[in-house]
């Protein structure tokens, strides 16, 4: 099979972003938190615009997979911590375990919510968000709405020294890696017969329908993938670098409506524009914490509703009609 | 013993059922005649009880002196929000209206935690209470009732007795008709987004006479969510079929606290929110267009 490497042309830019950012956290000292939050952002933007972006379906229960991913990391460490010899396998059973928690949920979503469209999509998905959050708090699973603290299960491991860096360096360059690996997803989506049936989707559903392609299939692949990639930076910049995890704060519509801020912000559907608005986002937002503490939320809330009012197809999406036709095109989308 | 306190918080759950029922109403109306969700529902009602809150503190005026009052603020509001944003994003797509309504929302929230401070508060409004043998009802929960099944008979009339409200009924079944057979649309939209929003600050006073305290800026995400409960169980589009379902959510929340209480080891209160949801969830898959819902 001959691979046709122009059409991942566009990773070029977003790979050089993230490396650049790397590179400066890595090196200029006291930057490592800015870029990993920027990171974090950006990996987030990535995964929900895999969905979102390009069947333009409003998931606003998207929280719930970051939530589970945490969840499912917090339930790796403190229950295999037991089990001597296991070592650094106990991370990666977590990613398994959030990975597993997040396809149960978007089972659960995709059996109620994906046959809903509009407003009822976006109902039932609020729904479930806060039915789980308090279903956890009310059924008192997994410590109930105590949450679970797992710092100590995590020095008897790996000592202080390994958990302190594993808390601080690698659960970061984790996002990293996640975000690349949600970056390329959605060139590979974008570029394939799923990226086609999905902007079919979002053209029309019924159309795409008619026109024999299998819409719930398609619908659900971009959907679980979305939702695992959530499940890993959330397992990852929550659960392995906070080390606790408590229902009211990780089931928190705030982060979905951060998430789509991020795409909007950007250009919904683009490769590179939930990177763009990652960076604009997380920067301002972390400026504003500096400068004006307190007032982060008076102040983007108006300006949210501006630029969505103003400019409803975003950085990338302007950037793009500039460069039709020369030759930066092919490495925009 | 259990049966009479059964009994006892079903009481209590039908009167706060209206109350509910009033509070669902104008989502289900500006989602009927702009097909937007208001994700920014519950910041609305926050808005009714710092309106109370400021009646009753600022000027020592009781609790109903400020529904009129709220329906002020709240027509204001509507009025000012439609004509500045809703207004560009009437045939937007969807998350632009989840996201401005959100952001609505947050910046309702801030602004009043940056004038009133995020501390909980309360106020106390005595006038007597109702004994049975089974539990004892505070006439303020009975006022607020009846304060609600009244509002709710003044919107049922004005829908279906002046020419206005039939505009509405026009416009939430086909707006393209509607405008076809003469009907200011824009106006509709613009004077049924103010009506909705000051219904729901209205219902955020009737909130607060039945529960006086807890009163704080951030008191209004857990409304929004029953809203949403709610409102599609009243098939969404109908703020009367909401009234209703708000009624049946109000028993169901209540009866469920008391028989999920009966459970050692467990956290009742989020349990009923929980089962809310499922109950949602289950309406959903049987029958999205709601219990009371048409077709």
């Amino acid at each position: 099979m001959k691979i046709n490497i122009a059409k991942y042309y566009p990773l070029i830019p977003v790979y050089a972003v993230y490396l650049t950012m790397f590179l400066v956290g890595f090196f200029v000292p006291g930057l490592w938190q800015l870029v990993a939050l920027l990171a974090f952002y950006c990996a987030l933007g990535q995964s929900w615009n895999i969905f979102m972006g390009m069947t333009g379906y409003v998931d606003f229960g998207y929280v719930t997979f970051i939530a589970l991913g945490t969840y499912g990391m917090a339930l790796g460490i403190t229950y295999f911590s037991q089990f001597p010899g296991l070592g650094i396998a106990i991370i990666f059973i977590g990613l398994l375990l959030a990975l597993f928690l997040s396809t149960l949920s978007a089972i659960l979503e995709a059996g109620i919510a994906l046959r809903l469209r509009g407003a009822y999509f976006a109902i039932a998905c609020i729904g479930i968000n806060e039915g789980l959050r308090h279903l956890i708090e009310g059924a008192k699973i997994w410590g109930g709405s105590e949450g679970m603290l797992y710092w100590k299960e995590l020095t008897e491991v790996f000592g202080t020294e390994t958990a302190i860096q594993l808390t601080t360096l690698w659960a970061d360059i984790a996002v990293f890696i996640i975000a690349a690996m949600a970056a390329f997803i959605n060139v590979y989506y974008m570029r394939s017969k799923i990226g086609y049936a999905l902007t079919a989707i979002r053209e029309d559903e019924d159309a795409a329908k008619v026109m024999g392609i299998d819409t719930t299939k398609y619908k659900t692949i971009a959907f679980l993938t979305s939702g695992w990639l959530g499940a890993l930076v959330g397992a990852m910049a929550w659960g392995l670098k906070l080390t606790h995890v408590f229902p009211a704060d990780v089931f928190v519509i705030h982060y979905t409506v951060e998430c789509i801020v991020i795409v909007v912000l950007g250009g919904i559907g683009t490769l590179l524009g939930p990177l763009v608005g990652g960076l604009i986002y997380g920067l301002s937002k972390y400026w504003l914490a500096i400068i004006l503490p307190g007032f982060q939320l008076l102040i983007f809330a108006p300006i949210i509703i501006c630029i969505i009012i103003a400019f409803p197809e975003g950085v990338i999406g302007v950037v793009k009609r500039r460069v039709k036709g020369t030759r930066l095109e092919r490495y925009i989308i | 013993m259990i049966l009479e306190l059964l009994a006892g918080n079903l009481i209590h759950g039908l009167l706060l059922g209206c109350v509910y029922g009033l509070s669902t109403m104008g989502l289900s109306l500006i989602f009927g005649v702009l097909k937007v969700i208001n994700v920014g529902h519950g910041p609305f009602i926050m808005v009714g009880a710092f309106v109370t809150l400021a009646m009753v503190t600022i000027f020592g005026t009781a609790p109903p002196v400020a529904i009129p009052a709220a329906l002020v603020v709240g027509m204001a509001l509507g009025f000012a929000f439609f004509y500045t944003v809703m207004r560009r994003l009437i045939k937007a797509p969807e998350f632009t209206t989840l996201l401005v309504t959100f952001a609505i929302g947050i910046l309702l929230q801030e602004v009043v935690k940056f004038t009133f401070g995020a501390e909980y508060r309360g106020y106390n409004w005595e006038v007597g209470k109702i004994i049975l043998t089974i539990t004892t009802i505070p006439m303020t929960k009975v006022y607020a009732s009846i304060g609600s099944i009244i509002i709710a008979l003044l919107l049922y009339l004005w829908f279906n007795k002046t020419r206005i409200g039939t505009a509405v009924r026009a416009v939430v079944e086909d707006s393209e008709g509607a405008r076809v057979c003469g009907v200011n649309v824009d106006r509709i939209y613009a004077l049924s987004f103010a009506i909705a929003i000051g219904l729901t600050v209205m219902s955020g006073v009737f909130l607060t006479m039945f529960i006086p305290v807890g009163i704080n800026p951030y008191m209004g995400g857990v409304y929004t969510l029953k809203a949403f409960v709610i409102a599609v169980l009243g098939g969404l589009t109908s703020p009367y079929g909401a009234f209703f379902a708000g009624l049946i959510f109000g028993l169901i929340e209540n009866g469920a606290y008391v028989l999920f209480a009966q459970i050692p080891g467990v956290a009742p209160f989020s349990l009923t929110v929980s089962l809310a949801f499922w109950m949602l969830f289950l309406l959903l898959l049987i029958k999205p267009t709601g219990l009371l819902g048409a077709k």
